[in-house]
């Protein structure tokens, strides 16, 4: 499915000024200002200058928080983006509420004790963020992640992505029955949105440190309608890797 | 939330026409010709001649087939359709694959082995039929039934209908997640229908047979989106029984 850009000259745009690069920068600034972040519940605050709040805007890793202060700004990170800059960039460290940092397995712990399924659901955002997709919350659309080609400023988003488990793990609250199936499909499709299975296979591996992590597998399935009209004799067969979901109505 | 009639005159014409009534005479004339439906894997097929066909398409339960035929029609009956005509209407005999009718107590198990959760299913199925509600399959809205309050060609459907159990069948494959009620949810209002959960307590006397339905119980709750700035002040506190999000 190819991207589509949301106006003349944005996908020139983006080309010339690729995700990576952006995210390059962004860990490079806060590695050089010794950007400290604070654990506050689900969340990750952060304080920041108008050069850092610029590059978090621009890589789409948190949300401006409004406060009174005018010099500097405050962001918010969701768990999987402040573990991200943790443990993949190393270039953020988070402060505990006793003041002190948090190591990387402390971190992983108090996030696993909030969300039971963050193991799984980092590894999906961690590989999505590795490509280079910018990785934003899916929850308005139903779902655990929007996949964006670059920013969603000039892109819209093509995929609406759920984090499945397999093997011994078997935490998946989503497409256990077919009316979700349905329920979900249909909804990606009035949004303009593929949908994404990504299924993470922990290799029994468990998940007591982030070191788990690396011998996780990952499979990317994507689910679409299959329609009888459009799928006649000289169709090309679909793509491999892609599993199409068949409608009954 | 009110029905929304389509155009002008159904409403009227709905009600000189209740569904009640209409559901009685379809009942009376199976009884009447004595009806047998076949068991076909996970529905029932009836052969019914142009008088039936006219009560099953103006009290909404089956699908036309279509065949080659030209003096009987052939309709297929979903799973919680065919029970309710056999056993809560008491106008339907099935037969099954050996040729001989099937008891309730047959029917019911041979059912339960197709869908796990038919008991829970078929509670919730007879219950808003019970209440004259249309009820179809809601696959198509990512929901198990959508509700119409009388005929679907007079009225838009005003429910999307999840059916979920409590207590010792916890074979709910929905809304276990937040992901999924916004789903739903928004889904739901995409289309113009209410999202009614109608959750059904087992109280502990299992799904042996059908006569254990009775002592099952039912809550139905509404989810809607809650909006800050509709919801300001001087507004009315919410309906009771409706859990908002």
């Amino acid at each position: 499915m190819m991207p589509r850009w949301k106006g003349k000259g944005l996908q020139a745009k983006a080309n010339a000024d690729p995700m990576s690069k952006i995210v390059s920068q962004l860990q490079s600034s806060l590695i050089q200002f010794e950007t400290r972040g604070l654990l506050s519940s689900c969340s990750v605050l952060v304080e920041v200058d108008a050069e850092l709040a610029d590059l978090l805007n621009r890589s789409c890793f948190g949300r401006p928080r409004i406060t009174a202060q005018e010099d500097k700004q405050w962001f918010q990170l969701d768990m999987e983006e402040a573990f991200y800059l943790c443990f993949s960039l190393k270039c953020l460290k988070v402060i505990g509420e006793d003041g002190s940092i948090k190591s990387n397995e402390e971190l992983w712990d108090y996030f696993k004790s909030k969300k039971l399924v963050f193991p799984v659901s980092y590894k999906v955002y961690s590989h999505l963020r590795h490509k280079n997709w910018v990785v934003r919350s899916g929850l308005q659309y139903g779902v655990d992640f929007v996949a964006y080609r670059h920013h969603p400023a000039l892109v819209h988003s093509e995929y609406a992505v759920l984090a499945l488990s397999e093997g011994d793990n078997d935490l998946n609250g989503r497409l256990r029955v077919w009316s979700d199936v349905h329920c979900t499909v249909r909804l990606c499709g009035s949004v303009a949105k593929t949908l994404l299975t990504v299924i993470v296979n922990s290799n029994n591996q468990g998940a007591n440190s982030p070191s788990c992590l690396e011998h996780y597998t990952v499979e990317e399935r994507t689910i679409t309608r299959w329609n009888p009209e459009r799928s006649r004799e000289d169709q090309t067969s679909p793509k491999n890797g892609t599993k199409k979901g068949v409608t009954r109505f």
